[in-house]
């Protein structure tokens, strides 16, 4: 626990200077407060490597059933290129798929908001589409896109789609009351609501959707590799069972951990960009 | 019918119809009258349809009944003069406070080079000229609500309606925000209807206050204030005040919790 720092900084904020110096002390805080984070997480992720590998040193399974990071990280460095260009397609596929359900998502929550017709006809069929496991699609999207890349981007597409949906939908129905009152009063536009308040209002929303989203997406590539692959870490992971490759399969593992990581960061990071606001709304 | 009250509520009446065919009566007869100028109260137990009555003011909803004018026009043919401030702030929190003050003229279209100049001089009324530049987080609940205010004000409102602004400000703030809206409503010379569930500031704030019974909302008292303006402090401790808001209660039914 850290009771000394949060006590520490709850004093220096209380102090009225706080007020009149605004924002500053509060930025420095945060990034102090990440950093710490930054560092807990990365020590939470090196003990969980430890205590893999302490495992199977102690347990000595045999290599057809599990291998410890050490191995996965020599599988790893052995055939950067290997990894590297799987990566890259499987990257290539869930971001395409990722960008196309986000655009997709958006609109369709913001046509179920702004549409009654939409939404009493399309709200209960796309719930009972939403139950249907997206994966079970994935052999129906090689029958329409083929072997390539279209069907594993559409995929991750669909599975993408929903939490943007429902997330932009939420959001923009969370706009307060008084703020619609206020844009009656003064008689704006649909517009100008949409623009200046209800859109940006709905941005944090759509922003929890996407983190949601991006993870998803890469699954829902390797999923399409899976099925109908020639290559992508779906792939890899394929091949490396068919040969009995424990160090590459884990390799993929890690790297896939890796990379829904660092997407997920890079969306969480863009959405703090977009809505500074909202680090400091109570 | 004449065009000498800033606002006519005549005979007015809303029923709400619910789903199962029962009609729900929230007002009935209403008949008041404000002067261009002045500053009326409205108070009432929570139900009483004091906020729907402030609602159907400012056309956010229809009437069943009867009609009202401002300034001689129907409200149904579309207001200009009308601002509201309600309970809460409801300020934007991507904006910095000039520019959540600058947005009703942003959504009129009518914002031009001055409107921000006003807008200065609007938070330097309410003694916030030097957080033009800051955003709501970094105000007390007091401040978000002086902001909030200005906003009202910045479209030049020939009646300014609030819906129980300081109901969320601790007792002390609150103090201070009624001679603040004083100061202000005798500087731009706007009318005011003004709900609150506090007799004490009704009392203080009002030239009358008009007390809404409930179940139906109907008028039941119009009181008119004799304190002269500005008032003070010693206004809030007179005999004369206790005894306006002793009737008041008298007339919302309140018992005295004191034996």
């Amino acid at each position: 626990m850290t009771t000394s720092e949060i006590s520490s900084d709850d004093v220096r904020r209380s102090a009225p200077e706080a007020m009149l110096v605004g924002q500053k002390p509060r930025r420095r805080r945060l990034g102090r407060e990440s950093v710490a984070a930054g560092a807990k997480a990365v020590a939470g992720l090196i003990g969980i490597f430890a205590l893999w590998q302490v495992l199977v040193v102690v347990l000595d399974p045999p290599e057809f059933l599990l291998v410890g990071p050490i191995s996965a990280f020599a599988e790893l460095l052995e055939r950067p290129g290997y990894f590297a260009s799987n990566t890259f397609i499987t990257l290539q596929e869930a971001l395409a798929g990722f960008a196309l359900g986000t655009a997709l998502g958006v609109l369709c929550g913001a046509a179920l908001h702004y549409s009654t017709t939409v939404r009493s006809f399309l709200y209960p069929a796309l719930i009972a589409i939403d139950t249907i496991p997206k994966v079970a699609l994935a052999p129906l999207f090689i029958v329409w896109f083929g072997f390539g890349f279209e069907s594993k981007a559409f995929v991750a597409m669909a599975i993408a789609f929903f939490p943007l949906v429902i997330n932009t939908y939420d959001g923009l129905r969370s706009v307060p009351h008084e703020l619609q009152e206020l844009a009656r009063i003064n008689k704006a536009s649909r517009w100008k609501k949409m623009t200046k308040i209800e859109f940006i209002y709905a941005i944090p929303a759509i922003f929890s959707g996407a983190k949601i989203s991006i993870s998803l997406a890469v699954g829902g590539a390797v999923v399409g590799e899976f099925i109908a692959g020639s290559q992508g870490l779906g792939y890899v992971i394929l091949l490396a069972n068919s040969q009995v490759d424990l160090p590459s399969m884990f390799a993929a593992f890690i790297v896939l951990a890796v990379i829904a990581l660092a997407l997920f960061f890079i969306v969480d990071r863009a959405g703090r960009k977009l809505f500074p606001w909202k680090n400091h709304s109570r | 019918m004449n065009n000498e009250y800033a606002i006519s509520v005549n005979n007015v009446g809303k029923t709400y119809r619910s789903k199962d065919g029962h009609d729900n009566t929230v007002l009935k007869n209403l008949d008041f009258h404000v002067k261009p100028g002045e500053f009326v109260s409205i108070v009432g137990q929570s139900g009483s349809g004091k906020t729907t009555l402030l609602k159907t003011i400012s056309g956010l909803q229809e009437l069943t009944e009867g009609e009202i004018r401002v300034k001689g026009r129907l409200i149904s043919e579309g207001l200009e003069d009308i601002a509201m401030v309600f309970q809460a702030p409801v300020l934007l929190p991507w904006r910095n406070n000039i520019d959540n003050v600058l947005l009703p003229l942003e959504f009129r279209g009518t914002r031009t080079d001055e409107s921000r100049r006003y807008a200065q001089e609007l938070l330097e009324m309410v003694g916030l000229g030097g957080k033009a530049t800051r955003y709501s987080y970094e105000l007390s609940g007091g401040m978000q609500q002086r902001v909030a205010i200005c906003r009202a004000l910045v479209s030049h409102p020939e009646l300014l309606l609030m819906d129980e602004p300081f109901g969320a400000l601790d007792a002390m703030t609150r103090d201070s925000m009624n001679f603040e809206i004083q100061r202000i409503w005798q500087s731009t010379g706007c009318s005011v209807l003004f709900v609150t569930h506090s007799i004490p500031e009704a009392v203080w704030l009002g030239d009358r206050v008009v007390v809404v019974g409930d179940r139906p909302g109907r008028i039941v008292a119009d009181i008119s204030i004799d304190f002269p303006r500005p008032r003070n402090k010693e206004h809030r401790f007179s005999a004369a005040f206790s005894d306006y808001v002793t009737e008041i209660e008298s007339h919302i039914g309140v018992t005295a919790g004191i034996s």
